[in-house]
């Protein structure tokens, strides 16, 4: 059991890394879902279909770990919350967990596509390639079960077609992992860029120019 | 001072924020018989109250036609938004379709994004079934049951562009199944934003 105050702290923290996402723009929206460890069994998460500015630390519900239908307090938690529940039921040692659509690292999840530890930050703060849990509907057991599978013995997997999942053992480090692979997966896009142009300096319109060679090649014959 | 006019303002500031914006874009809502437009000669960052027009929808013209024609034949459409997301820019200019690449795209959007000619008859045709759509060398444009959910297609229109264009030096995007994407579309309209959107309508007024 957790006293009263660790509550309301948590609470605010949930609020607040909802904030954060939006505005270091590493969510859109409504969208992504955050949640934090009470104990063994229960947890925080954020709500359903709210924006971040917009929730209080109240509006948080308590969902159970081990059977995460059974819910109080808040408001209706995220359908994504059965995720949240089987990784931390899975990982004792994590206790937070944020699951968001930062853009480059998207475009790498629309790919099926893992991303290799090139940089020693990505090795340091990832434990090694960051993986693709296999496609599932939202809020469907398919994609539960491939980001558990995706996540084991990591601190971050894609989400094919839809995002990223990550985690720490405190918000802070869950963050920093978040934020770290957005960064390395812009890094790695520039890399492949400028490997694919041999130009010297990246700049989006060198990745607009091989977009449209390819969509002039390809692309318009399928259309 | 007018609550269609003050969403216009508001929204402006959004598109704004979310760096989305270009030369030409125009937002507005429908009110009965007339719409409330910002002034497309004028940037959305630039944007005042008396920058914003009151426009009888038998009467629009240029740019203003659009959307009037977007609003007298497509009932569900209540707010309009014609943006210029960097992101968009080369798929549009290529004239090429952005497929089902990422889940909140395909419930949002739909299971792709037609690319149409710069005309109103193949812009309303390729909405007839669909919130958005790109516009050949002009950005795309998006509607909705309110203007909230108008400003959201351009977000997520403008995030599905980009991974489709980093996509070309990366792998192959792999696709939605068009069975997964049309499911999810559907109960994303009926179901997820129905609620959200029934509250939202009551708030910007335009029920």
């Amino acid at each position: 059991m957790w006293d009263k105050n660790t509550e309301q702290e948590l609470r605010q923290l949930v609020k607040d890394t909802g904030v954060q996402l939006l505005e270091e723009n590493l969510v859109q929206g409504t969208w992504g879902n955050i949640s934090v460890r009470l104990d063994e069994d229960h947890m925080l998460v954020s709500p359903t279909g709210l924006d971040y500015n917009h929730l209080e630390p109240e509006d948080m519900p308590i969902v159970q770990i081990s059977d995460p239908s059974v819910w109080s307090d808040g408001k209706k938690p995220t359908s994504e919350r059965k995720i949240h529940a089987a990784v931390l039921a899975s990982r004792p040692e994590i206790n937070a967990c944020i699951h968001s659509h930062p853009v480059f690292a998207t475009a790498m999840a629309s790919c099926h596509m893992p991303l290799p530890a090139f940089s020693d930050e990505l090795k340091e703060v990832m434990n090694g390639d960051v993986i693709v849990g296999s496609y599932g509907l939202p809020g469907t057991k398919k994609l539960k079960e491939g980001t558990v599978e995706a996540m084991k013995g990591r601190n971050a997997c894609f989400m094919a077609n839809h995002g990223v999942f990550c985690v720490g053992e405190t918000m802070e480090e869950a963050f920093n992992v978040l934020r770290v692979l957005e960064k390395n997966v812009y890094e790695y896009i520039k890399m492949q860029t400028l490997e694919k142009t041999g130009a010297k300096e990246y700049s989006d319109e060198l990745l607009f120019k091989v977009f449209t060679i390819k969509a002039n090649k390809f692309l318009k014959k399928s259309n | 001072m007018d609550k269609s006019v003050e969403l216009i303002l508001e929204y402006a500031r959004e598109l704004t924020k979310q760096n989305v914006v270009g030369k030409g874009d125009c937002i507005s809502v429908k009110s009965g018989e007339y719409m409330y437009a910002s002034d497309k000669e004028v940037a959305l960052d630039a944007l005042t109250e008396k920058d914003v027009l009151k426009i009888k929808l038998e009467e629009a013209e240029g740019e203003y036609a659009l959307h009037a024609a977007l609003y007298t034949q497509k009932e569900d459409v209540l707010a309009v938004c014609h943006c210029h997301p960097k992101w968009v820019k080369p798929i549009a200019d290529c004239e090429v379709d952005i497929p089902a690449v990422t889940d909140d795209m395909t419930q949002i959007v739909g299971r792709n994004c037609k690319t149409s000619k710069n005309d109103i008859d193949s812009i309303v045709f390729n909405l007839a079934h669909r919130n958005s759509t790109l516009i050949k060398g002009d950005g795309c444009v998006t509607t909705g049951r309110t203007l909230n959910e108008a400003y959201t297609c351009v977000l997520v229109l403008d995030k599905a562009a980009h991974c489709f264009v980093a996509s070309a030096v990366l792998k192959k995007n792999v696709l939605i199944s068009d069975f997964e994407a049309i499911l999810m579309n559907t109960i994303y309209k009926m179901k997820y934003s129905k609620k959200n959107q029934e509250n939202l309508q009551n708030e910007e007024g335009n029920k």
